[in-house]
């Protein structure tokens, strides 16, 4: 699908952080991205939706480089996305990333967690790292929590702390892999509500998810995946309601998707 | 055969003596094979092809020798290879940190490995660099979950100081020794230093025991 053809698009108008265009990526004789294009204009929250291993993880894991492109490119903010090491981390400190297994980092408490990338990346002293960590803290729920190692808090206290350290780099974009996949059911609600008044706020967010509620609601762009292309983008309305693909009905059937 | 303990006592001077130089041996080589094995570990996981051969020739050089064979090495053959002279004891030491670096560099490479690849890249993700991430978040947890096996090696160590007596190192067993030939006065000696040895090194065991508990990570 080329540009001309998408539906028209709410933000359309807005900046575009993120540009994918013909994005490819193998692994070994698997190709998990062949030929992907996408746009994600600020303040924008895309959901990115599709059966597992359609490649989903692959083009946000793609776009803060944890993975190498094998072809095709990615803009972030005007500038194609650097493959040296270096200038790569100039990068990552502007994408916060929020990952399906929370990954904190369990020798250190919750406030630690969060002030860690201040800390050790942008060299904030102490006090300034522990002030912005219990801020955060206290915007995702968890000031009370703020000295609890990650051992001593739910799946989605976790991802919450999780959330809140990668918003301790002022990112100008949050990349979300599948972050309610790991967490009881009972929990995914209050992760998925601190990522709805993030997007309230303005962030652009690209959310790699199976909760085709959340993506409906908060999505601002759909992009449907199946075996490493995008089948369908565009508003959450049209693809849920009046999916254009028979991939996306059949996705969406399987998951009981009834509108 | 009568017995006549007062020798040990006699001698206690002497068994201070030693038992300093034997504590002091097993922190020395310690203090250096920590960060040694550390290095020598990043190395042979993280490093350029021909240094990552260089470091596992080390490791499994080192590995496969009797101590007592490198002790021997270091006192006869390292002076002649580096022209340059040591003393007994930083002959000692130096036989005993090249050992125990290489068995440390085999369990640090095991609590490297058993670390996430997903804690690497939520430090990288945060825009820390590869070294950072090592330092900050892969380390210190590999640490942890090592310091079991760091303990056992420190309680083997602290026996194995008694090798470095071959080259009359004035450690524990080279004293008790002098004080046996001096006196004739062997299953004295002997279970003196026994004693000893277990007095010293059964608190280490428990103490580092303690260290394990009190600083254990869970997820």
């Amino acid at each position: 699908m080329t540009a001309a053809e998408l539906p028209a698009r709410a933000m359309a108008g807005a900046p575009c952080i993120l540009r994918y265009r013909a994005v490819v990526k193998r692994f070994g004789a698997f190709t998990a991205l062949s030929g992907v294009d996408l746009d994600v204009h600020a303040g924008e929250v895309v959901c990115l939706i599709g059966p597992s291993g359609s490649g989903k993880s692959t083009l946000l894991r793609c776009t803060n480089g944890l993975e190498t492109l094998d072809g095709g490119d990615i803009e972030f903010e005007g500038a194609q996305l650097p493959r040296e090491e270096r200038t790569l981390r100039a990068v990552r400190r502007r994408m916060g990333m929020v990952f399906q297994s929370f990954e904190l980092f369990p020798h250190f408490t919750a406030r630690q967690n969060v002030a860690e990338g201040p800390r050790t990346v942008l060299g904030m002293s102490q006090t300034d790292a522990g002030a912005r960590a219990d801020a955060l803290l206290a915007k995702v729920g968890l000031a009370d929590k703020a000295g609890n190692f990650p051992s001593a808090l739910s799946g989605g206290q976790q991802q919450r702390v999780a959330i809140a350290r990668a918003l301790a780099m002022n990112p100008d974009v949050m990349l979300f892999d599948e972050p309610t996949s790991a967490l009881d059911p009972e929990t995914i609600g209050e992760v998925l509500n601190v990522m709805k008044a993030l997007a309230e706020e303005g962030m652009t967010m690209v959310v790699v998810t199976h909760e085709m509620t959340f993506a409906r609601r908060v999505g601002d762009w759909i992009a449907v995946f199946d075996a490493g292309r995008i089948v369908e983008q565009g508003p959450p309305a049209q693809v849920f309601d009046a999916p254009a693909t028979e991939r996306t009905r059949d996705f969406l059937g399987h998951l009981g998707w009834t509108g | 055969m009568t017995l006549d303990w007062s020798v040990v006592w006699a001698h206690r001077d002497a068994l201070l003596a030693g038992t300093v130089t034997t504590i002091f041996l097993t922190v020395a080589t310690m203090a250096i094979a920590v960060p040694c094995g550390i290095v020598v570990a990043a190395l042979r996981l993280y490093g350029p092809a021909p240094v990552r051969a260089l470091a596992t020739a080390y490791v499994e050089l080192f590995r496969n020798l009797p101590l007592i064979l490198v002790v021997f090495w270091a006192f006869y053959v390292l002076p002649i290879l580096t022209g340059v002279g040591l003393s007994p004891l930083a002959t000692g030491l130096a036989a005993l940190a090249l050992n125990v670096t290489a068995y440390n560099a085999e369990t640090f490479r095991a609590g490297l490995n058993s670390i996430r690849r997903g804690q690497t890249e939520a430090a990288m993700a945060l825009g820390m660099g590869r070294l950072q991430a090592l330092r900050r978040v892969v380390v210190p947890q590999a640490v942890r979950r090592i310091t079991p096996v760091l303990a056992s090696t420190w309680v083997s160590l602290f026996k194995d100081t008694s090798l470095v007596s071959v080259i009359a190192v004035g450690e524990l067993a080279y004293a008790a020794m002098q004080v046996r030939a001096q006196t004739f006065r062997v299953l004295e000696m002997l279970t003196a230093m026994a004693a000893l040895y277990w007095l010293l090194g059964y608190p280490q065991a428990k103490l580092v025991d303690w260290i394990q508990r009190r600083y254990a990570v869970t997820e």
